[in-house]
Order: C-alpha cells, then sequence, then structure tokens
C-alpha cells in the first residue's frame, strides 16, 4: 500500500450498501473569511437510504437549505465527506452532470425559473443540456407533464408566462421530473398553493417514490404534510441535526417541538391526547383516515 | 458568488466615519473626487494616499473591503491607462520617444500620464466605496434629497428622484439574491455557464435574464400596488423618522478635509513658481 492509499482510506468513510445521501461530519461556513462568518452547517451526519421519504424542517436560518444544495453540488463540500448515488462529492471534480441528471432539484417558487418561449422548450430544457436527443426529449417531456396532470396537447406550444400559478408550479416540476431523477429534492414545493395543490403536489410526489421508487427529500414548513407524508423527519437547529426520526416518534415529544418552534401536526396532537387516556393506535395510523380506521376497528372489538 | 459585489454594499459599524452625517460625507466626498483631478505630482499623491489611508483607518472598514470594489473594475482601468500611453506626446517638443514602431511613439512622459490617471481613477473608486461603505442606502438617500432640496424652486421634483433612488438602491440585493436563485434553479437542470464559445454562452444567459426581468416587473407592480394602497403620495409634506442634525464629528471631518484640498488647490494654482522644490512636481 502506497502512502497515497493510505491518507485515502483514512478519509473515506465506507458508505453503507443501500445509502442514496451519505453525510458524514460535513460542516460548512459562510463568508469565511470575514467578519460576517456564520456556520451554516455543523458536523453533520445523515444517511438516506434509496426509496425514502425524508422530511427536513427546522427554523429559518437552521442549515436545512444549505444541506440541500449540496447534494448535486450547487454548494461544494467545505469540510467533511458527502456521498451522492456513490459518488465522491468531496472529491476535487465530481462528474456535475451526471450526477445533476440523477438529482432532481425543486427550489422555492419554481415557476420563477420558467423562461423559454413555449411549455414544451421549457420542460425540454434539462433533457437537452444532459443531451437527450430529440425525438426521446419530447416523449419525456410528454410523460412528465402527464405526470403533473396536465394535458400535453393542450399546453405544449402555449407560453408558460400566460398560465396561472398552479400551472405554472406543475409545468416548473415537470421541467424537473422530465429528467426521471433518482433522488428528488424539495424545498417547500407546496408553499404559496391553496389546498388542493397543495394536495395534488403531494399525491403526486407520494406516488413517485411508492411506485417508482424515488428517494424523496422535502423541506417544508408544514407540519401536517410532513407527519402525514414522510417516513422519517430530519429536524435541523443551529446548523446541527437535533432529532432523526419517523414522524409519530418525533411528535409525541410535544413539549420539545414547541420548545423549537415548530408546530406540533393536527393528527399527532389527537393521537398523542388519545395515548393519555391509554388508547393507543399502531405507529403507522397518521392521516385522518387511517386514525378513523384505527378508532373504528377498536371500537368493533369491544374491551380487546 | 454575485454575493462579492461590494459597490454599494454597507459594512456596518460604529466608527467615526460611520456616525458623521451623511450630508456632510457626501459633498465631502464630491470635494475629494474633484480634487483629486487637481493633483498633478506623485508626491502630492502621496499625500492624497496618506489621507485616504487614514480616512480608512478612521472608518474601521477593513482595507480588504475597500479594495474589493477597485477589483471588479481594475481591467478597465489598467485598459484606460495603457491607452494614455500610446496618446501622449512629450512634456516638451524636444523629447525623444523611449520606444518607436512605425507610427506609435511611448513617451517617458507618457507613461508618467498614464500611471496618474491610472492612480486617480482608483482613488475616485476608492474614495467613492468609503462613503457606500460607511452609509446606509437611506441615509445617503436622505442626503441627497436634502441637498437637492434648493432645486424645488425650479420645480424639480426632488422627492420623486429621492424616491427613485432610494427604490433602485434597495433593488439591487433583491436581484442579486434572485440571480443567485435563478442561477442555482438553472444550474440544477444542468445549464452550463463555463463551456463552449462566445455565442454558445451568450444563450446560455438567456433562461437567466428571461426570469429576473419577468421577476423585475413582477416585484415592480408589487410594490407600486403596495405603496398605492398605503396611499402614498410623493408631493405632499413628508416627514422623516430621523432627522438629521449636524455634530461635532461633521465640524471636524469639514475642516479637515476641506483644509487639505485648500492645500492641493494652493499648490495647483502655484505649480510653475516654486521652481526650487522639484521633487514636489515629479
Amino acid at each position: 500500500m502506497s502512502r497515497a492509499d493510505k491518507v485515502k482510506a483514512v478519509v473515506t468513510p465506507d458508505v453503507p450498501q443501500n445509502a442514496a445521501i451519505f453525510a458524514q461530519d460535513l460542516n460548512f461556513v459562510y463568508n469565511a473569511k470575514s467578519n460576517f462568518a456564520k456556520q451554516a452547517l455543523s458536523h453533520i451526519d445523515l444517511t438516506v437510504n434509496k426509496g425514502e421519504f425524508v422530511a427536513i424542517v427546522g427554523h429559518t436560518g437552521s442549515g436545512k437549505t444549505t444541506f440541500v444544495q449540496h447534494l448535486n453540488a450547487l454548494i461544494r463540500v467545505q469540510s467533511g465527506y458527502l456521498n451522492v448515488l456513490g459518488a465522491d462529492l468531496s472529491a476535487r471534480k465530481p462528474d456535475l452532470k451526471a450526477l445533476r441528471r440523477q438529482v432532481g432539484m425543486v427550489f422555492q417558487y419554481p415557476e420563477y425559473q420558467l423562461f423559454a418561449d413555449t411549455v414544451l422548450e421549457d420542460v425540454c430544457f434539462g433533457l437537452k443540456n444532459f443531451g437527450v436527443d430529440k425525438d426521446q426529449r419530447e416523449q419525456m417531456a410528454q410523460d412528465a407533464l402527464q405526470l403533473v396532470g396536465l394535458d400535453f396537447d393542450q399546453i405544449k406550444s402555449k407560453s408558460p408566462f400566460d398560465l396561472s400559478g398552479g400551472e405554472k408550479r406543475r409545468v416548473a416540476l415537470a421541467g424537473v421530473l422530465a429528467m426521471k431523477p433518482q433522488i428528488l429534492v424539495m424545498d417547500e414545493p407546496t408553499a404559496g398553493l391553496d389546498p388542493q395543490g397543495k394536495a395534488e403536489v403531494l399525491s403526486l410526489v407520494r406516488s413517485l417514490n411508492q411506485q417508482q421508487g424515488v428517494t424523496v427529500l422535502m423541506v417544508s414548513h408544514d407540519m401536517n404534510e410532513v407527519y402525514e407524508n414522510a417516513d422519517r423527519v430530519v429536524v435541523f437547529r443551529n446548523g446541527e441535526v437535533a432529532f432523526d426520526m419517523p414522524p409519530r416518534q418525533l411528535f409525541r415529544n410535544e413539549a420539545e417541538i414547541e420548545a423549537m418552534n415548530l408546530e406540533v401536526p393536527a393528527m399527532a396532537a389527537f393521537c398523542n391526547e388519545l395515548e393519555r387516556h391509554g388508547v393507543v393506535l399502531p405507529d403507522s395510523c397518521r392521516t385522518v383516515d387511517e386514525v378513523f380506521a384505527a378508532v373504528k376497528a377498536l371500537r368493533e372489538v369491544p374491551n380487546a | 458568488m454575485l454575493r462579492d459585489v461590494t459597490f454599494g454594499q454597507y459594512y456596518p459599524g460604529n466608527s467615526f466615519v460611520h456616525r458623521m452625517d451623511a450630508r456632510i460625507k457626501l459633498v465631502l466626498t464630491l470635494l475629494f473626487m474633484v480634487g483629486i483631478f487637481f493633483v498633478q505630482s506623485f508626491a502630492v499623491f502621496g499625500f492624497v494616499t496618506v489621507f485616504l489611508l487614514a480616512v480608512i483607518f478612521i472608518s474601521q472598514v477593513p482595507l480588504r473591503s475597500v479594495l474589493r470594489s477597485v477589483k471588479g473594475i481594475v481591467v478597465l482601468l489598467v485598459l484606460t491607462a495603457v491607452l494614455n500611453v500610446f496618446f501622449a506626446k512629450g512634456a516638451t517638443p524636444a523629447e525623444q520617444p523611449l520606444w518607436s514602431w512605425w507610427k506609435i511613439e511611448i513617451y517617458a512622459n507618457g507613461l508618467k500620464q498614464a500611471a496618474k490617471i491610472f492612480l486617480r481613477l482608483v482613488y475616485l473608486v476608492i474614495g467613492s466605496s468609503v462613503l457606500t461603505l460607511t452609509t446606509t442606502p437611506v441615509d445617503l438617500t436622505h442626503a441627497v434629497e436634502s441637498l437637492l432640496k434648493p432645486l424645488r424652486v425650479i420645480k424639480f421634483p426632488v422627492h420623486e428622484f429621492a424616491l427613485i433612488m432610494s427604490l433602485t438602491l434597495s433593488f439591487i440585493p433583491s436581484l442579486i439574491e434572485e440571480t443567485d436563485r435563478i442561477i442555482r434553479a438553472q444550474k440544477a437542470r444542468g445549464a452550463d455557464f463555463d463551456t463552449g464559445g462566445l455565442i454558445k454562452r451568450a444563450k446560455a444567459f438567456v433562461p437567466i435574464l428571461i426570469p429576473l426581468l419577468v421577476g423585475g416587473f413582477r416585484r415592480a407592480e408589487e410594490l407600486a400596488n403596495a405603496m398605492n394602497s398605503r396611499c402614498y403620495e410623493g408631493a405632499t409634506k413628508r416627514t422623516c423618522m430621523r432627522v438629521m442634525k449636524l455634530g461635532w464629528r461633521d465640524y471636524v471631518a469639514a475642516f479637515v478635509t476641506v483644509a487639505f484640498f485648500a492645500g492641493i488647490f494652493v499648490l495647483y494654482a502655484m505649480r510653475g513658481s516654486w521652481g526650487g522644490v522639484t521633487w514636489l512636481y515629479f
């Protein structure tokens, strides 16, 4: 073993087989050399397995957006180790194109990034950049637009600026989904949508996750949607991971959640209250329908 | 990457310079900018350098932050200076060129002139960035409004002018932030701004410029609506929350600066009559 190999062996940790994202001791400082230096991430250890639906929550400025931007190298690793789908992002020159095609990133208010003359062109922008040929591009764009619930033939030659707010959001979403990413990172995908729009976006994300096995990371401020959709919740606080556990477990700690200025989801509060009265439902019951069914089932078996 | 834009960026602090009245700072900066054109020799540039360094030291703004504003346009400044080398003739008709080729002649005087022009431009930029680094955009706008007040006599819309200025200044950071966000969003979709020829690179900016323009108009409209819904009317008598008052700092700073530049004007006016003191006129 040469000297170089030895050094490398020390800094490269073992990445678990099933991990889509693996971060170890990840740190990031903004404006490192000035008086305004701010530690945005400190000692982040986090593993996200393939096919998981993970929600990232935390107060404004807790580092969650900084963290997710690391995932397709929009922010480069300053110190620590980060591996996304087998690519070592701490390396000096990772293959950015391949990485960005596999990690779809939906920013806050993605409709503000629309630019092309037609919807079709806009959805194809990413595909074109990644070198997909023309015929295939149109087919993939069609698939993506249908996936987000838009009528392809009707919308493809419209200007994206003539659409309604909800439609714009979906076109922007289709622009990312068209690339068929293996990891979907979303920064508040439902912000500013009406309740129905929110439900539609969430059910789309859920079906991508459950049917196509897409790994989903969702940053959100809405604890209700986090509670009902995520397999796991990661709470960021002052650039550190404060909690990392399944939603039911997390929101049992009502006092701690409120101490972090986060809200306890309505259904979690309801189930917590039931538990205080001795009625314990399975941890998997988190939506209104699931809880209703579970309570009903309990009643049908008296004094079980 | 866009966060490095220093021009017009306030460096928070509580120094002597920060606490001065913005109007005085503005007037003194203008005096400095005019005065610098009366500096004719390297020796006097030396005095100005000391003066400028003293002001920067008192303002407690790190020299690095001040110099960053020069970094952005250094190419332009060097180009201007280099062009001057080619166009300047000898100080006297008798002066021989140092180097000549075809119709191009370079004189020692040309090199001297170019160096002075470069210094003058650099000092202009540094002087104005000391102002913007130590004064918030809001204070600066108030200062402009207050100084332009006499123009009301000729029906010049002073308040509206100041409003346009403050809106422009307040839009700059938010537009920078938005540009940054759009760039990241398009990069995430595989956009590539760093490779390819000139035309390809220019084309790569379309996906940034269009959302930026659309966003700019959107913001402008939102702001106009917000102002309308609060019944904003510019022309009526408005008062300021913070009334600007001159303090001892302003008198001291004004006295020192005016005295310094009075000296420079004297040196300029008396050039030629101080034949013995040649080092002053190198």
